[in-house]
């Protein structure tokens, strides 16, 4: 072992930087904790429930079932990325006080803004790998799918005498837009958008709240809320509506919780809707904004807490 | 060794706001001393006396309500005075996935430690910490003393010039807790400050240079520690292989000088019950 000398001391003036390897070693390190919390059975299973979804449908018209096989698959996913990014978030902080393990990250020199970026990374990590995962056997599901349908379509057509190239380029259209498109892959984007924005609110929450429970209720009373945002709008700007306690109260609760209603493409995509490029831009900006906010509310919080 | 204290701590004081109806509490008052360069110096007290809060704001983990604490001068309310320091808490744990040798590159990286040079540094820990056969083995396997002997080898990880220890024997057996201890002695030998709170009161004799002792949030006395346990008015002879005779001789001798000199006791010494334990346990295996 070599000699520890006081003489650094002068060195050790200059500040404690952040540093994207820190924070990486962190967010990695929070993946690999929460691969352990037997995350990828409960992936498997849901990809299972995905490809029994897809072949479950058969007594509707192609363009039916895909938009119900769209729908249900895309409305559970983005469910199952909610909640796993609220109980996640929620467990990670605690625990690490719990076990002390905060202790002896933050002794080192470590600024609390990059363990908090580093934990908030590594969860939207595991998400972001469950939702390509997910993604990519919903595609190959959905192309399966697609390709079958339109086999059967055509045949039945031909069985009809309706074959002609009119009514076949006809069938391609309506199964294509039903089908396997980039739309399927924002839909997926835009669920991962939502689930950063309620993620960063859990851990504004775990930050201040001493309780696991307390953190999850909440956060998911947030979650709730920001989809009815508009009706908070609504009510606000309306004049003749309420008490003007009600309406601060109205107000205030509009000010906390996120708009998560920016991110709602699913429908649109279920229904074979084009989702454009500005639609795109416009929910990632919203997104980047939302985390910007709570994470630097998050980190003002945490800076000051007492461990 | 360095002017600067390593420690510096002045009238700290720290109180817990109450929540939902329960009053303020007052966890330290008033507390200042100061741990110089390579000594050791043992924090002791009753549970409840103050020792883990002031820990933690010299760690800066907490933010003192009044005074202030500095680490080789730096204020530990900065970041950076923890480049110098590595910390033991009370019965650490880790990730349980992880194994001991990706625990002490984990802490490493933190540091901003990387490539051959971590590589190295950690075999060097795991073979101080006598854990190089368990490198490859998760932690959640590990022993207790196993496990403070890792968050030993992480606290030494990123060579700091300070370490701070939290009951570092707390719930180990005595041949683990003989270790830790010998490694404090050796952390010393190497001028590697180290401040360490235990109730363990005959190892931290053992151990520490200096000591002070904790009471309701206060510091009750602080000092050398051969000063503070010596007893002024007693003279302690210990003699080997003496005869019935010669301590006759003695006592007699002491008797004839009179005034107030007497005799207090006389008779065997003993030992330890730890030293006892110690000889007992490490003696060889009868076939």
């Amino acid at each position: 072992m070599s000699q520890a000398l006081p003489s650094s001391a002068a060195a050790s003036v200059a500040p404690v930087r952040f540093s994207p390897r820190r924070v990486w070693t962190l967010a990695y390190a929070t993946m690999t904790q929460l691969m352990r919390m037997k995350i990828l059975p409960f992936l498997l299973l849901f990809c299972a429930l995905v490809a029994a979804m897809g072949f479950g449908f058969s007594t509707l018209n192609p363009e039916q079932q895909l938009s119900q096989f769209k729908t249900m698959s895309l409305g559970v996913l983005q469910v199952f990325s909610i909640v796993f990014g609220i109980v996640a978030t929620a467990l990670l902080l605690p625990k690490d006080l719990e076990d002390r393990t905060l202790y002896t990250i933050l002794s080192k020199p470590v600024p609390r803004f990059d363990y908090l970026l580093g934990k908030l990374i590594g969860v939207l990590m595991l998400i972001a790998s469950g939702l390509i995962i997910i993604d990519a056997v919903l595609s190959l599901i959905l192309w399966l799918q697609q390709s079958m349908l339109f086999a059967s379509a055509v045949s039945q057509l031909h069985s009809e005498n309706q074959d002609s190239p009119e009514a076949v380029a006809q069938m391609r259209e309506i199964v294509a837009r039903q089908g396997l498109t980039w739309n399927l892959h924002w839909a997926v984007w835009a669920i991962f958008l939502k689930a950063t924005v309620v993620t960063t609110v859990a851990l504004l929450l775990s930050c201040i709240a001493s309780s696991t429970l307390f953190t999850i209720v909440i956060t998911f009373c947030i979650t709730i809320i920001g989809h009815g945002h508009a009706m908070i709008r609504e009510f606000i700007f309306q004049p003749n509506l309420g008490s003007t306690s009600t309406r601060i109260a109205t107000f205030l609760l509009a000010t906390i919780c996120p708009d998560l209603a920016q991110f709602d493409v699913v429908d649109s995509v279920a229904n074979g809707e084009i989702v454009p490029w500005v639609a795109v831009y416009e929910m990632t900006g919203i997104a980047a904004l939302y985390m910007t906010v709570y994470l630097f509310v998050t980190h003002l919080v945490f800076v000051e807490k007492e461990l | 060794m360095s002017a600067t204290p390593a420690v510096s701590v002045n009238h700290l004081t720290k109180v817990f706001k109450g929540h939902l109806g329960k009053g303020a509490f007052r966890a330290v008052h008033d507390m200042s001393f100061t741990v110089e360069a390579g000594e050791v110096y043992g924090l002791i007290g009753p549970n409840g006396s103050g020792k883990s809060t002031t820990m933690k704001a010299i760690l800066g983990l907490l933010n003192p309500t009044e005074g202030d604490t500095s680490i080789f001068g730096i204020p530990s309310t900065e970041v950076a005075s923890r480049r110098s320091v590595g910390f033991l808490p009370e019965n650490p744990y880790f990730y349980k996935h992880l194994t001991g040798r990706e625990t002490l590159h984990f802490y490493g990286k933190l540091c901003g430690m990387s490539g051959d040079q971590l590589k190295s540094r950690a075999e060097e820990m795991l073979a101080l910490t006598g854990l190089e056969d368990a490198a490859t083995r998760r932690v959640g396997g590990y022993s207790k003393g196993m496990l403070q002997r890792l968050g030993l080898a992480q606290a030494l990880i990123h060579e700091p010039q300070l370490l701070v220890l939290d009951e570092p024997t707390a719930g180990v057996d005595p041949s683990g807790s003989r270790i830790i201890r010998d490694l404090i002695i050796e952390f010393r030998s190497r001028g590697i400050t180290v401040l360490v709170t235990s109730h363990l009161l005959e190892q931290m004799q053992e151990v520490c240079d200096r000591v002070g002792i904790m009471a309701h949030g206060r510091m009750v006395r602080e000092g050398r520690l051969d000063e503070l346990i010596a007893v002024e008015n007693q003279t302690e002879l210990v003699l080997e292989n003496a005869s019935t005779d010669l301590l006759a001789k003695i006592d007699a001798l002491v008797k004839a000088e009179g005034g107030s000199t007497r005799l207090l006791r006389s008779g065997h010494p003993r030992t330890t019950l730890e030293r006892l334990f110690i000889e007992a346990t490490n003696e060889p295996k009868k076939p």
